[in-house]
C-alpha cells in the first residue's frame, strides 16, 4: 500500500457541475467548478483524458474501505470466498481454500461477523468551521469547491487501521471543512495566498492512500481547515525524448501516468503498490519506492525537478539537470515533507522507453534463510531484476489459498506434480520454505541472461525455479491484499501492514525477532487467538533491504482493539529500531510514527526540519501536524 | 481409624500424615528411584522439549560455526596485525582455543551418567526435594526462550544434580560452563565434557582471541537455542556458604546477544539449592583457614568414597521466577545504539554494562530468598553465639524463637509439620555428628576434627599451626557455614540492630539511623550482597518490617532506643559481632604499621596483610582477648581489605606488577573509631608477633 496527498492545477477540465448531498440532512452542500483561471499560455496539454477517479470519490471508490466499490472479498452462496467484478485477474474466482485458512490461521468464525455501519448520516458529522471571507474570496476565483458532508468526509483520512475502524465503528472529531480541486499550479498558488491571508488551514489531498495517518485533521484546529483534492491537476503537460523526461501535474494518479505514457511507449517504472490510486504528488510528498526501482529508482532518482507552493512562495530550481552542486538540495526538502510545508504541482519525472519483454519467475528456497542470503548475494552483484520479493513460509501458504478453483484437471494435476518435486524430490519442508517471486524487464536478450544468472546464483543457495506462475501470483497478491483486509474486518480481524528497511547484516535477527515480539506481545495482552504474523523483503540494495510486514488478530473478547493493535505495533517499531531497523522505508512518518522521528535523526535533525517548517511556513497553514511538527512524545 | 472418618472422601484421616513424595511445593525425585529400575529408567525414551527456532546442529557444528563466524575472523585478523604471525598458526591457535573450551554433549554418556550418578545420591541422600511447578516453567519457556539457568553454588554437587533433574523431568541437559580446573581429572573431565560441560580459564582479560571464541561459542548456542546455558553467577563456589558477590562476565557475555538484538528476550531462571549438610564442609573450613585446596583430581574423589557412608540428608531445589531480560532492560537501554557499527565489533553501552551489573545482585538477591533454611542452620545460628556449651532444652527454646524471627523476615523454613520441635533439633544435631556432639548431661558441644593431610605444607603454615587454637577453629567456621545459610536473613535487621543497640541516647533519629545503615552496608558490602543504588529502600523496608513485628519501636520520627533494644536486637547485633570485630582489628592492624616507614605507612601485598592479620587474631584468641574464632577466616579478612578500599581508607599501587596495599591513615582512623562504636571492642595489648623471623608489632595505643 501506500503514500499519498498532494496537490496540483489542471487546465482545460471543464469541471462539471454537479448537485449535492444525499441525504436531505445535509442541504448546503455545493460544489462550484470553472476553468483554470487563464490556460496557461506556455503549456501544451498532451491529453485531456478526464481523471479517472471522480471528483466524488466515494461514487467510485468504498467510502470504508479499500479501493473499487465493485470489488471485493465477499461469500458467495455456496459459503466460499470470492471476489467480486471484472476489474482484476482474480476478479470472478471463488477460492476455495481461502475460508477454512482465515478459520485455522487467525480463528475467524463465520458466525461472529462484526459488519461496518452502514452509512455516516450527515447529522453526525461535525459542522464546518467557516472563515467566510476566505470563502467569499475562494469562489472568487472560480476554483471548483465542496461542503458537501460526505465529500468532506471522504478527504478525511488515509487507510491507516485506525481510520478505517473508525469508518466502520464511529466518527472523525474532526474533518475538513471544505473541499476544493484546483485544476492548474496557479489555481493551487491562489488558494494558498487566500488561506495566508485569512489564515486557514491546507491540508493536501493526493490518492488518499496514505498508512500513517497523515490526512487526518488534529482535532484541535479551530481554524477552517480546505483539503486541497490535487485529482483534477492530472495533465501531462509535455514530454522530452531527448532528454527522456516527462513533465506533468502533480494529481495524476500512477495507473494513468503509466498507461498515457505506455500510448507513447515510455514508461516512468515507478510502481508502488497504491498505483492504481496513489498520486504523483503523494509519491513526492512522502519519498515514495517502486516496485521496480531496480531498474529504474525509487521516486529520489527519478525525479528531474519539482514546483512546490508554499506559503512563502514557488519553491523551485532554475533548471533541471542530471545532476548539481547548488548547496544542499532543496528536493531533498520537499520529497518526505508530508504536506507540512506546501503542495507539489508539477513533476518533471525521468522516463524510460518500454521494455519489449517482461516476465514473471520465482525461486523456492528451503529456508528463509537461504533466500535472504541469495537476494544479498543478488544484490551484493547487483544483478537484481526490475523486482525481486522473498516471502517467508506464512505468506508462501497465503498465496497458496488465494489460487482459484482450478479450472482444468491438467491444471492441478501440474500443481501436483510440482509440489511433489518440491517436498519429496527436493527434500523441502512445505512448512519452512520461502519463495522469491521476480520481475524481469529488458530486451528478450537481456531477460534471458539476467534469468540465467539469477537462478545459477539461487541454486548455490539450494533455490529452485518454481515458475512463472507463481511469481505472478505472489505480485497480485500485494495489490488484493489491501481488499482482503475489509473481509477481515466483517469477521472480528484487525491488521495492518508495515515496513522497515534494514542492514543485511541484521536482516534475518530483525524479522525473526520482530515476528517473536508481535507474538509475544498478543500473548501478553491476552489475545486469545494465533495472531497472523507474516513478512516480505521486498527491496534489495547494495547495503540493506526494505522488510515488509502483515500482522492481525481476532479481537474477539477484546474490549478496544485498535488500541491494543496500535500499542503491539509500536512494540514492533521498537523492536525493528532496536534490530538496526528504520522508522519507515517509503510510508513515511505522518504522525502515527511521529514519536520515533526525534530518535531517527537526533535532536538537530529534528530541530532543522522544523526551522525550516518556521521560514517555509510561519503560520503554520499546513496544519495536518504531520513528521516534525508538534509535540514529540519523551523518546 | 476408619470409622473415624467423616467424609467419603478422606482416605486417612491423620493432619499429620505426612507424604513421603510431596511436601509444600516440592517433590522428591529420589522416592521413584527407590522403588524402580534404574536401568530402565536410564534407557527410556526421553521427550525432550526444544526452542522452536532452534536448527539442529551437533557439537562440532557448533565448532565449525564459531570458527567461521565473523567475530573470529575479526578478532583473528587483529591478531595477525598485532603480532606478524601468519593467518594460518593463529587460525590453528583458535580452533585449539575451541577444542579446549567445548562440550561434546551426548546422550549415550549422559545416560550412563545418570545411572552411576543416581546410585551414588541415593546413597548419599534421603531426599531431593525439587518445586515441580518452577521445573514446569522451564518446560515451557525452553521452547520459546533462549535459556540460561543460573544456579547458586556452594558445592560441587550443584553441577551433577542440575544436569540430573533436567535429566529427570525429560529437560534438555544444559550446557555448563565449568572452570578448567575440572577438566584437568583424567576420567571426569572427559565425562562431564560429554555431559555438557564446556571448560573456560579464569582470567584471559588480554587474550582477545580467547575472548571472541568465548563469546561465540556461547552468544552461538543462545542465539540458535541448541540448549539452555547453565552458569554460577558467583563466579565459583562459595566456600563460606553466604552468597558471593555476582561476576559479570559470564553473565554479560551470555545477555549481549539480547541487547545485540540477536534475540527478541533471553530468560534467566534462579535456582537456589540448598543443602542440609555440605559434602566439602571440612575442606572448606580449612580452605578459609588458609590450608590450601587439594587440587581436584580423579583419585581425590575416589578417596571421597567413604563420604558415601554417610548421611547427607536432603536437598531443597528451588527453580525461581524466570526473569526476561526484555522486560527487566524495558525503558532502561536503548538497543539501538548498536545500530551503528557491526555487532561483533562494538561493546556494550554503560546503561547496558550497569544494568547486567543490576540483574547479577538481582539474581542473587532472589537466590537467598528462595533458599530452603534447615532447621540445622538456625541451631548453627544459635551454638555460634553459646560456645562453651548449651543444654538441648534451652537451644531447643532458643531455636524455636529463631524460627519465628527468621520466618517474620520472610524466610522459609524447612520445618516438618508433624515432629516436635525437640524432635527436630535432635535430628538436626545427629545429622552433623562431625561438628557437634550431645554430652551425657545433654549438654550440646563442639567437636574436634582432625586437618587433613595436606602435602608440602610450607614453614608458614606450620607457624600457624604452633597455634593450639587453629585447630578449635576449624569446628567454629564450619558451625559458620551453616549459620551463614540463613545469615542473609538476619543482615538487614541486624544493621539496624547494630545502629540502635550502639546508640547512647534516649532516641534515635530515622536520618541518624540511615546514616549508620549506610556505614554498616559500606563496611560489609564484600561479605554480603546489596544492589548497588538501593540502600534507602532497604532501609525503609527493613524498618518498617522490624516495626511490624514489634521489634522496633518508631515514634515521632525517631526509635524509641529504650523500646527498642530487646532480645531480638540483641541477637541479631550479635551475629554480626564477628564481623565487626574482625574488621576492627583488621583496621587497627593496618594503622600500627603505619610508623614503620618515616614518610608513608609501609605498603603491602594482600597476601602478605592477610596472613599476617590472620596471626595476630591467633595470638589474640589464644590469649582470649577476643572469642570469635571467625576472624581468623582469610576470606573475611580479604572482604574487609577490599571493603575498606572502597570506602577510601587503603589505597592500592602496582609494583612490579602486584598489587600492594597501604592504609590512608586519616580516613582509615575514622572508620576504625566508627567501627568501634557498634560492638565492644576489647583492650589491644602491646602484640608482638613473629612472622617468617619477621617480627611485626601491633601497637594498640593509638
Amino acid at each position: 500500500m501506500a503514500e499519498k496527498e498532494n496537490m496540483s492545477k489542471g487546465s482545460d477540465a471543464s469541471t462539471t457541475m454537479f448537485c449535492t448531498s444525499r441525504g436531505a440532512a445535509s442541504a448546503n452542500g455545493s460544489v462550484e467548478t470553472k476553468q483554470c483561471a487563464e490556460s496557461n499560455g506556455n503549456k501544451v496539454i498532451l491529453d485531456t483524458e478526464p481523471p479517472t477517479i471522480p471528483k466524488r470519490r466515494q461514487e467510485l471508490l468504498k467510502w470504508n474501505g479499500w479501493g473499487y466499490k465493485d470489488s471485493k472479498f465477499s461469500l458467495n452462496k455456496d459459503g466460499n470466498v470470492e471476489f467480486t467484478g471484472e476489474r482484476y485477474r482474480l476478479s470472478g474466482s471463488v477460492m476455495p481454500l481461502l475460508k477454512d485458512w482465515m478459520k485455522s490461521t487467525v480463528g475467524i468464525s463465520l458466525d461472529h461477523k462484526t459488519p461496518s455501519q452502514p452509512e455516516i448520516p450527515a447529522a453526525n458529522i461535525p459542522l464546518p468551521v467557516k472563515n467566510d471571507e476566505f470563502v467569499a474570496e475562494l469562489r472568487k476565483t472560480g476554483i471548483a469547491l465542496s461542503d458537501d458532508c460526505q465529500d468532506r468526509l471522504f478527504r478525511s483520512h488515509g487507510h491507516t487501521l485506525h481510520e478505517i475502524f473508525t469508518l466502520r465503528e464511529g466518527m472523525f472529531e474532526r474533518i475538513p471543512d471544505l473541499a476544493a480541486w484546483p485544476s492548474c499550479h496557479n489555481d493551487v498558488v491562489k488558494i494558498v495566498e487566500l488561506a495566508v491571508k485569512h489564515n486557514v488551514v491546507i491540508i493536501p489531498f493526493g490518492g488518499g492512500t496514505s498508512v500513517t495517518s497523515s490526512l487526518e485533521c488534529p482535532a484541535w484546529e479551530k481554524r477552517m481547515i480546505l483539503s486541497m483534492d490535487t485529482s483534477q491537476m492530472n495533465h501531462i503537460l509535455w514530454l522530452d525524448e531527448k532528454n527522456l523526461t516527462v513533465h506533468v501535474e502533480g494529481g495524476i494518479i500512477g495507473q494513468d501516468l503509466e498507461r498515457r505514457l505506455a500510448e507513447r511507449g515510455f514508461c516512468t517504472g515507478h510502481e508502488p503498490d497504491s498505483m492504481e490510486f496513489s498520486s504523483l504528488g503523494g509519491w513526492v510528498a512522502t519519498r515514495a519506492s517502486g516496485m521496480k526501482k531496480n531498474i529504474y529508482g525509487n521516486i529520489e532518482d527519478l525525479l528531474v525537478h519539482v514546483k512546490f507552493v508554499t506559503p512563502r512562495g514557488v519553491m523551485e530550481k532554475s533548471c533541471q539537470v542530471p545532476r548539481m552542486s547548488a548547496g544542499p538540495d532543496i528536493h531533498h526538502v520537499i520529497m518526505g515533507s508530508e504536506g507540512t510545508m506546501g503542495v507539489v504541482t508539477e513533476v518533471t519525472l525521468k522516463i524510460r522507453p518500454l521494455p519489449p519483454c517482461k516476465k514473471y519467475g520465482s525461486i523456492v528456497f528451503p529456508s528463509f534463510e537461504n533466500g535472504v542470503n541469495c537476494l544479498r548475494d543478488i544484490a551484493g552483484q547487483r544483478c537484481a531484476p526490475a523486482s525481486i520479493r522473498l516471502m517467508d513460509n506464512e505468506q508462501f501458504q497465503f498465496g497458496s489459498v488465494l489460487k482459484p478453483e482450478t479450472k482444468s484437471l491438467i491444471t492441478s494435476f501440474l500443481d501436483g506434480l510440482k509440489k511433489f518435486y518440491v517436498t519429496k524430490l527436493k527434500g523441502f519442508d512445505p512448512l519452512k520454505l520461502a519463495v522469491a517471486t521476480l520481475l524481469f524487464e529488458g530486451t528478450k536478450e537481456e531477460v534471458a541472461a539476467l534469468e540465467k544468472r539469477v537462478y545459477e546464483i539461487a541454486a548455490q543457495y539450494g533455490g529452485i525455479p518454481g515458475g512463472a506462475d507463481n511469481g505472478e501470483r505472489g505480485y497480485m497478491l500485494t495489490f488484493v491484499i489491501a481488499y482482503l483486509r475489509d473481509l477481515a474486518f466483517d469477521y472480528y480481524v484487525v491488521a495492518e501492514s508495515f515496513e522497515t528497511s534494514v542492514p543485511w547484516d541484521r536482516c534475518l535477527d530483525l524479522c525473526q525477532n520482530v515476528k517473536e515480539r508481535l507474538h509475544g506481545e498478543c500473548k501478553d495482552r491476552g489475545i486469545q487467538f494465533p495472531p497472523y504474523i507474516t513478512c516480505r523483503v521486498t527491496q534489495t540494495y547494495d547495503t540493506g533491504a526494505c522488510v515488509y510486514f502483515y500482522f492481525g488478530f481476532n479481537y474477539r473478547g477484546i474490549p478496544n482493539p485498535v488500541q491494543v493493535y496500535e500499542d503491539i505495533e509500536g512494540c514492533a517499531r521498537d523492536e525493528m529500531l532496536a534490530n538496526g531497523g528504520s522508522i519507515s522505508h517509503h510510508h513515511g512518518v505522518g504522525k502515527i510514527r511521529k514519536q520515533w522521528l526525534k530518535k531517527t535523526v537526533g535532536d538537530i535533525g529534528v530541530g532543522t526540519m522544523k526551522a525550516m517548517k518556521a521560514y517555509i511556513d510561519p503560520q503554520n497553514i499546513f496544519a495536518n501536524n504531520n513528521l516534525m511538527m508538534g509535540d514529540h512524545s519523551k523518546l | 481409624m476408619s470409622e473415624q472418618s467423616r467424609n467419603a472422601w478422606i482416605t486417612k484421616d491423620d493432619p499429620k500424615l505426612v507424604s513421603s513424595k510431596h511436601k509444600d511445593n516440592f517433590e522428591d525425585i529420589l522416592e521413584d528411584r527407590r522403588h524402580n529400575s534404574d536401568l530402565r529408567y536410564c534407557s527410556r525414551t526421553r521427550d525432550v522439549p526444544s526452542f522452536r527456532l532452534n536448527k539442529k546442529r551437533t557439537p562440532q557444528q557448533v565448532k565449525e560455526h564459531v570458527l567461521k563466524s565473523d567475530r573470529v575472523q575479526y578478532a583473528v585478523e587483529q591478531v595477525c596485525v598485532e603480532t606478524q604471525l601468519p593467518r594460518t598458526e593463529v587460525l590453528t591457535q583458535a580452533a585449539s582455543i575451541v577444542d579446549e573450551m567445548a562440550h561434546n554433549l551426548r546422550l549415550g554418556a549422559v545416560r550412563g551418567f545418570a545411572y552411576f550418578l543416581m546410585k551414588v545420591l541415593k546413597q548419599l541422600y534421603q531426599r531431593i526435594y525439587v518445586n515441580e511447578e518452577g521445573v514446569e516453567k522451564v518446560r515451557s519457556l525452553i521452547q520459546d526462550y533462549p535459556v540460561l539457568i543460573m544456579p547458586t553454588h556452594r558445592s560441587y554437587m550443584d553441577f551433577l544434580l542440575m544436569s540430573y533433574v533436567f535429566y529427570h523431568y525429560d529437560l534438555p541437559l544444559p550446557v555448563i560452563a565449568a572452570a578448567m580446573d575440572f577438566m584437568g581429572m583424567k576420567f571426569f573431565g572427559w565425562l562431564l565434557r560429554n555431559c555438557g560441560a564446556f571448560y573456560i580459564r579464569r582470567s584471559f582479560g588480554e587474550d582477545s582471541l580467547y575472548w571472541a571464541v568465548f563469546t561465540e561459542y556461547v552468544q552461538t548456542q543462545i542465539c540458535n537455542g541448541d540448549t539452555p546455558i547453565e552458569f554460577y553467577v558467583e563466579g565459583t563456589r562459595s566456600r563460606t556458604s553466604k552468597s558471593y558477590t555476582p561476576k559479570f562476565g559470564m553473565l554479560s557475555a551470555a545477555l549481549e546477544p539480547y541487547f545485540k538484538s540477536q534475540v527478541s528476550d533471553i530468560m534467566v531462571i534462579p535456582v537456589s539449592i540448598s543443602y542440609d549438610r555440605v559434602l566439602e564442609e571440612s575442606l572448606y573450613a580449612y580452605e578459609l583457614l588458609g590450608v590450601p585446596k587439594p587440587k581436584e583430581s580423579t583419585s581425590g574423589l575416589l578417596k571421597a568414597r567413604k563420604i558415601l557412608e554417610e548421611d547427607f540428608g536432603n536437598i531443597h531445589i528451588t527453580f525461581g521466577e524466570p526473569v526476561s531480560i526484555r522486560k527487566f532492560s524495558d525503558g532502561k537501554v536503548d538497543r539501538s545504539m548498536h545500530s551503528l557499527a557491526p555487532r561483533y565489533i562494538v561493546s556494550l553501552t554503560q546503561e547496558e554494562q550497569s544494568l547486567i551489573r543490576t540483574l547479577g545482585y538481582h539474581m542473587v538477591l532472589v537466590h537467598q530468598h528462595n533458599m530452603v533454611i534447615s532447621p540445622w542452620s538456625m541451631v548453627a545460628a544459635v551454638l555460634m553465639q553459646s560456645q562453651q556449651g548449651v543444654t538441648v532444652r534451652s537451644l531447643v527454646h532458643e531455636v524455636d524463637w529463631v524460627k519465628r524471627l527468621a520466618s517474620n523476615l520472610g524466610a522459609y523454613i524447612d520445618w516438618p509439620v508433624n515432629e516436635s520441635a525437640e524432635a527436630i533439633i535432635r535430628h538436626s544435631l545427629a545429622l552433623h555428628p562431625n561438628i557437634v556432639s550431645v554430652g551425657s548431661d545433654d549438654v550440646v558441644t563442639l567437636l574436634q576434627v582432625s586437618p587433613p593431610v595436606a602435602h608440602g605444607r610450607s614453614a608458614q603454615q606450620q607457624q600457624i599451626q604452633q597455634f593450639a587454637v587453629m585447630q578449635n577453629a576449624a569446628q567454629h567456621i564450619m558451625l559458620s557455614l551453616y549459620r551463614n545459610q540463613a545469615i542473609h536473613v538476619f543482615l538487614r535487621p541486624a544493621m539496624v540492630s547494630l545502629a540502635i543497640n550502639s546508640c547512647k541516647e534516649e532516641e534515635l533519629s530515622l536520618d541518624l539511623l540511615y546514616q549508620k545503615y549506610v556505614f554498616l552496608e559500606n563496611v560489609l558490602c564484600r561479605d554480603f550482597v546489596f544492589i548497588p543504588g538501593n540502600t534507602r529502600k532497604d532501609f525503609e523496608h527493613t524498618l518498617a518490617t522490624l516495626a511490624h513485628i514489634g521489634v522496633v519501636v518508631v515514634e515521632a520520627g525517631a526509635v524509641v532506643v529504650k523500646k527498642s533494644t530487646n532480645k531480638t536486637t540483641a541477637f541479631l547485633s550479635h551475629m554480626f559481632e564477628p564481623f565487626l570485630l574482625g574488621y576492627w582489628l583488621m583496621c587497627q592492624f593496618l594503622l600500627s604499621s603505619r610508623m614503620q616507614v618515616a614518610a608513608k605507612p609501609l605498603a603491602r601485598t594482600q597476601k602478605t596483610l592477610t596472613r599476617e592479620m590472620q596471626v595476630l587474631a591467633a595470638r589474640l584468641i589464644q590469649e582470649e582477648t577476643i572469642r570469635h574464632f571467625e576472624i581468623l577466616s582469610l576470606d573475611m579478612a580479604n572482604n574487609c581489605l577490599h571493603a575498606l578500599f572502597h570506602m577510601g581508607g587503603i589505597s592500592k599501587e602496582k609494583r612490579d606488577g602486584v598489587t600492594y596495599m597501604y592504609p590512608n591513615v586519616a580516613k582509615l582512623s575514622t572508620i576504625t573509631e566508627q567501627l568501634g562504636t557498634y560492638t565492644a571492642v576489647p583492650p589491644l595489648p602491646a602484640v608482638s608477633i613473629n612472622l617468617n623471623t619477621k617480627t611485626v608489632t601491633v601497637n594498640a595505643k593509638l
